[in-house]
């Protein structure tokens, strides 16, 4: 009845047009019959928040909303806040909702206790199952309902974990019954995903529908986010810890994610090399040596994180991690061991284990749930087996063929039914089987029209000083098909943001910046060596594809412009495509090769380590390790590179194709190079960018002089030499003489004003080595200054005129000695330099 | 029996290593069946960090650090250990081997000695259809738990050809049972699989076996192996039973066990981390010594072996 005074009272407020569009989509708007929907309750009125949101959302024009939602999702998932921008082949990409799931007081004070039950109730749980252990002693508990699940870690039982307890983050998947009330369908101890992108949506949809986002009390993440921190900060041993965010690397389909909430949090975003366990304690390799780190988010599943005790095969933790955990000298969270709460064998036992563990009553259900490994349940479980969903029991450590998510038997061919009862007969402990859940529907806009779509609501717990916290609001998932049975839901889903409303106004907390507590800072910081060996190689690669467009565009000027054509001709050709066989970017059989061949495969050949486009994808590749420290328009342009050059590969060019290729793309590098200048803050990153830049075109400047500016080098050759360094402005304007071989020289190797000379080079190498950290307290020079004080000196005295061959390669060694103590000094922490090896062997 | 034991392992590296980080399980397993009565361990170079612990599955660990730079590592052990284990339970009399899965997962043990923990399959003994079927054969409706698996190991010793060249450790089971050939850790692999695949709670030993010399012959210095099989859990009443399918042995007294797990990830007798550029050889030398050789001419005669059993 209220509802429908509200409903009356809404429309009446309401322009005309809005009206007429408000109207429209609820007319258009059928719910699927059985089903609840958010949008109508069970009586068919709509519910007044989501009356009041769509009344408001209603009054943007014909057209405006959706390019207000288009404009935010455009900035902010292009400016960086996300990093999820052009097709990373592994990313999972979830497309936003133009509509919130709207979610009522009265409906969340439901949810949220239900959640923080359940969060208690999983933590009581795993302090028993790795403490006493009593569950399963006193009968509670099969100990087969835990020893399945490969988050099962023997090696911690009876081990206190750091900081206390196991759960710093919990997330219940929800869906709502068909009797209105909300469902478990899946608990998530292990390393729950998906905060990161609930920011992220909240982020486009407060920037999109401001007014309206501010007008509804909606709920802010922020404070959640804030109790979080301070939580996982709670749990080290001493103030101001260092807090680590554990991902497994740019090929996890959430990386993104996670480097997102790695800089919203101000953690650092650390892999498994990074680390290293020593003493009891846990390590992070920066460019200033090792530094504790006290606190460790984990997002690398458990048994990957330390390849001695656990899978041995593991690239992603770290060895000694366990032991330091056990030491109590690292507290890593969710606790190594968490991910065992979330077996499905546990469900059927919940309700017991919580009146047992809380003294209370479980208060949200979940899907109902037999676990095989009891006779009575696997008997129901085969008798009803058409009718239910078979799902695996546990996160198994062997992929043995076995099901790897929930199945129905009418969904499996006739091999895979046979196979299937096969195993639950062998081994019925593996199995659940669960009633088919039906999810409740949402609204979202699918062409302007109104429509209900399944929908799973992943809700948030987090631990923090003042016990657990509730996310108001969480990941929302709606599924593009009309099938409402929770298994359906597929790859194809779009996710929604999810707005709490508050009955009183909230208080307006920002998401991007806490007030005046925090520290001004004005260090270079403590770059982890992975990312300081990264730019530098990034720099490296850049520079390297730079020098080597240019011997191509040599090829491709030669062959068009008659008056040089002597290029082309025998000594100049060979020298050319020496350089490039030296560089690996022409195969030696080559050599014999026209000149627009060799500037083909100089640009495309995918096999040639050497060629433009392996190095661009070497640089892209390195690049995408480390996006979180990189400007977007940066990667944006790297990556256009590699696609324009890609699409270059797939025809062969004319030399006027070639050169246009080569002119774009040394076009993209002078972008690059002049968004790393003047964009890019100078912190110690920067400096490695550089230096990487640096010694390589102060290596390649040493190669393309001993090449072309040899003592019986031609007034060509000098041309040509000018044009790979870059610099025929520069000496046109200074020497009016003509070409001469001794000038040439200087200004490509000695002269200091010219930015592409060595010794520019040299110097500026200097400037960023004398502000880098030094490992030594005893003011001796680290081995880095050893090798580049000499060569400084060297190249500022010596003449062009009696600058020899041997010499520049003398110099051209220094830096590639330089280049060595630079990785061995800053990338790779003296003696743990060498990458860990398991001792092999049948011993 | 009383045995002595040496079992020493030679690392040889190309380049100096400058960091070790190493797990040992060479503490034999004091038990109900054996008695360790002296164990040893030395390591050269010598560590910077020695910690002894209990691992997950009972076993007892060293731990070692050694960041001294070194090109060879060795690691001997030396023991003495008295093995008394009882007489096997009479094979016709254990329970059908159905009972004892239905047993198994009906557990509220949940610590190493109980059956839950070696229920599951591993990385290394995956439930692979292949192998359940084999080893279906052997499991008719209502047998004997041990008369059946006794037939399963002694078709594996027949069908299986010992060949220390057709494996390496990290071979995967289904591999070494496709191709019916291996060593003793493939065999001990294949059965616990097929075990496990028919629901049955199976483990992984490893330790060492008393070989015969040829009659007339010495025993030959550093001639033996560190050998592996199997322990299967066959009810409360009989609770775990020695399986050895190398040898088709029902495990007694010729068995010095050193470490019980899941399968070998679990109680390699010598894991470890090293900081390496190079590439490492390496030498195992095992000796078996029976302190009362009176016996040994009475005993059979197993297969004696140059690489791990």
């Amino acid at each position: 009845m209220a509802a429908e005074t509200a409903t009356q009272r809404r429309r009446e407020d309401l322009e005309p047009s809005a009206a007429k569009r408000l109207s429209g989509w609820l007319r258009g708007y059928t719910p699927i019959p059985g089903i609840p929907d958010e949008l109508f309750d069970a009586g068919g009125r709509p519910r007044a928040d989501w009356l009041s949101f769509l009344g408001d959302f209603a009054e943007y024009p014909d057209g405006e909303s959706k390019s207000r939602f288009d404009l935010a999702t455009r900035h902010i998932r292009d400016t960086g806040v996300s990093y999820r921008v052009y097709g990373e082949e592994n990313e999972q990409s979830w497309p936003l909702n133009p509509l919130p799931l709207i979610l009522g007081q009265d409906e969340w004070r439901e949810i949220a206790a239900g959640v923080e039950q359940r969060a208690k109730l999983m933590e009581a749980l795993l302090q028993d199952i790795y403490g006493p252990a009593a569950l399963v002693s006193e009968g509670h508990l099969p100990a087969a309902a835990l020893t399945g699940s490969v988050d099962f870690l023997p090696q911690l039982r009876g081990v206190k974990p750091p900081g206390g307890r196991y759960l710093q983050i919990y997330a219940a998947d929800l869906g709502r019954g068909p009797d209105g009330r909300w469902w478990v369908l899946d608990d998530r101890t292990q390393a729950p995903s998906g905060a990161g992108y609930a920011l992220e949506n909240r982020l486009v949809l407060s920037r999109a529908y401001p007014n309206l986002y501010n007008a509804m009390n909606v709920e802010r993440l922020a404070p959640f986010f804030d109790g979080f921190r301070k939580g996982l900060a709670a749990a080290a041993d001493r103030a101001d810890p260092r807090i680590c965010l554990l991902t497994p690397g740019p090929f996890s389909e959430t990386y993104f994610e996670q480097a997102h909430l790695a800089r919203y949090l101000g953690f650092l975003l650390v892999e498994g090399d990074d680390l290293i366990a020593r003493d009891g304690k846990a390590y992070v390799r920066t460019i200033a040596g090792l530094k504790r780190a006290d606190v460790i988010l984990r997002r690398v599943d458990a048994d990957f994180i330390d390849p001695l005790e656990l899978n041995g095969a593991s690239r992603l933790g770290a060895p000694g991690l366990l032991e330091a955990i056990r030491a109590g000298g690292v507290a890593m969270l969710n606790m190594p061991g968490s991910g065992v709460a979330e077996s499905k064998s546990l469900l059927g036992f919940l309700p017991k284990l919580c009146r047992r563990l809380l003294g209370e009553d479980l208060q949200m259900p979940n899907v109902a749930t037999w676990w095989c490994g009891q006779p009575l349940e696997r008997n129901m479980v085969e008798r009803n087996l058409e009718q239910l969903a078979i799902a695996p029991a546990f996160n198994s450590q062997s992929d043995d063929g076995a099901l790897t998510r929930p199945r129905m038997m009418a969904d499996l061919s006739p091999e895979e039914r046979a196979d299937l009862r096969q195993r639950l007969a062998d081994r019925p402990g593996d199995f659940v089987g669960q009633e088919v859940v039906r999810l409740s529907t949402m609204p979202v806009l699918r062409d302007g029209l109104l429509q209900p779509a399944p929908f799973v609501l992943r809700v948030y717990a987090a631990w923090t000083p003042e016990g657990f916290k509730i996310m108001p609001g969480g990941f929302c998932r709606t599924s593009e098909r009309p099938d409402v049975r929770a298994i359906a839901m597929g790859g194809d889903a779009r996710t929604a943001d999810v707005w709490v409303i508050d009955d009183k106004p909230v208080e307006r907390v920002s998401l991007l910046a806490s007030k005046d507590d925090v520290k001004i800072r004005r260090i270079l910081g403590h770059l982890p060596s992975r990312a300081a060996d990264n730019l530098f190689w990034l720099g490296r690669y850049v520079e390297r594809a730079e020098a080597t467009l240019r011997l191509a565009r040599s090829l491709c000027t030669s062959l068009m412009d008659s008056e040089s054509a002597a290029h082309t001709s025998g000594e100049t050709l060979a020298s050319l495509q020496e350089l490039l066989i030296d560089w690996g970017a022409l195969d030696e059989k080559h050599l014999g090769l026209g000149a627009l061949e060799s500037a083909r495969d100089a640009l495309h050949d995918q096999t040639a380590y050497g060629s433009v486009i392996y190095l661009v994808r070497g640089a892209r590749r390195t690049a995408a390790s480390m996006r979180e420290r990189l400007s977007a328009d940066f990667w944006t342009l790297l990556v256009n590179l590699e696609r324009e050059l890609t699409e270059g590969a797939q025809a062969p060019l004319s030399e006027a194709e070639a050169l246009q290729q080569v002119e774009s793309a040394l076009q993209i590098l002078a972008a690059l190079a002049g968004l790393a200048q003047e964009n890019m803050n100078r912190v110690a990153g920067w400096r490695f960018l550089d230096m990487g830049r640096r010694i390589e075109r102060g290596i390649n400047a040493c190669r393309i002089t001993r090449t072309f500016a040899h003592d019986g080098a031609t007034p060509d050759d000098l041309d040509l030499l000018l044009d790979l360094a870059d610099s025929q402005i520069t000496y046109r304007a200074r020497y009016l003489v003509g070409l001469a071989l001794t000038p040439v020289r200087d200004m490509v190797m000695l002269d200091p004003f010219n930015t592409r000379s060595l010794a520019f080079q040299v110097q500026t190498i200097r400037e960023h080595l004398s502000v880098l950290p030094s490992l030594l307290d005893d003011g001796m020079l680290e081995e880095p200054s050893k090798v580049l004080l000499p060569l400084v000196a060297d190249v500022e005295t010596a003449d062009a005129k009696s600058l020899t061959s041997a010499k520049i390669q003398a110099f051209e060694r220094s830096l590639l000695r330089l280049s060595g103590a630079v990785a061995d000094r800053y990338f790779l922490q003296g003696a743990h330099a060498v990458p860990t090896v398991k001792l092999g062997g049948l011993a | 029996m009383i045995y002595a034991l040496r079992h020493r392992t030679t690392y040889a590296y190309e380049e100096p290593v400058t960091f070790a980080r190493c797990v040992l399980r060479l503490t034999p397993r004091d038990s109900a069946a054996q008695t360790v009565l002296a164990n040893a361990i030395k390591v050269s170079p010598r560590p910077v960090d020695v910690r002894d612990g209990v691992g997950p599955f009972g076993e007892k660990t060293r731990t070692v650090v050694i960041d001294t730079p070194h090109e060879t590592l060795v690691i001997e052990a030396n023991s003495r250990v008295d093995v008394h284990a009882p007489t096997p339970p009479e094979a016709g009399r254990s329970p059908p081997w159905e009972r004892v899965k239905a047993a198994g997962l009906d557990s509220f043990v949940l610590g190493p000695e109980g059956p839950a923990a070696h229920l599951y399959p591993t990385r290394r003994t995956p439930a692979a259809a292949a192998i359940t079927e084999y080893a279906r054969q052997s499991f008719g409706k209502g047998r004997p738990i041990i008369e059946a698996a006794a037939e399963l190991m002694t078709r594996i010793r027949d069908e299986f050809t010992y060949d220390p060249d057709a494996t390496t450790v990290s071979t995967p089971v289904l591999d070494a049972f496709t191709a019916r050939h291996g060593v003793c850790q493939d065999f001990a692999h294949v059965m616990i699989s097929g075990l496990k695949g028919l629901g049955l709670p199976a483990a992984y030993v490893s330790g060492y076996l008393r070989t015969i010399p040829p009659p007339g012959k010495p025993r030959l210095e550093g001639a033996d192996a560190t050998h592996a099989w199997i322990s299967l859990w066959c009810g409360d009443t009989d609770g775990w039973v020695g399986f050895d399918p190398t040898n088709a042995l029902i495990v007694q007294n010729d068995h010095i066990i050193l470490a019980i797990g899941r399968d070998y990830s679990d109680v390699a007798p010598i894991d470890g981390i090293i900081l390496a550029p190079g590439v490492q050889t390496l030498k195992v030398e095992v000796d078996v010594i029976p302190q009362d050789e009176a016996n040994v001419a009475a005993a059979a005669g197993p297969r004696a072996r140059s690489r791990a059993g």
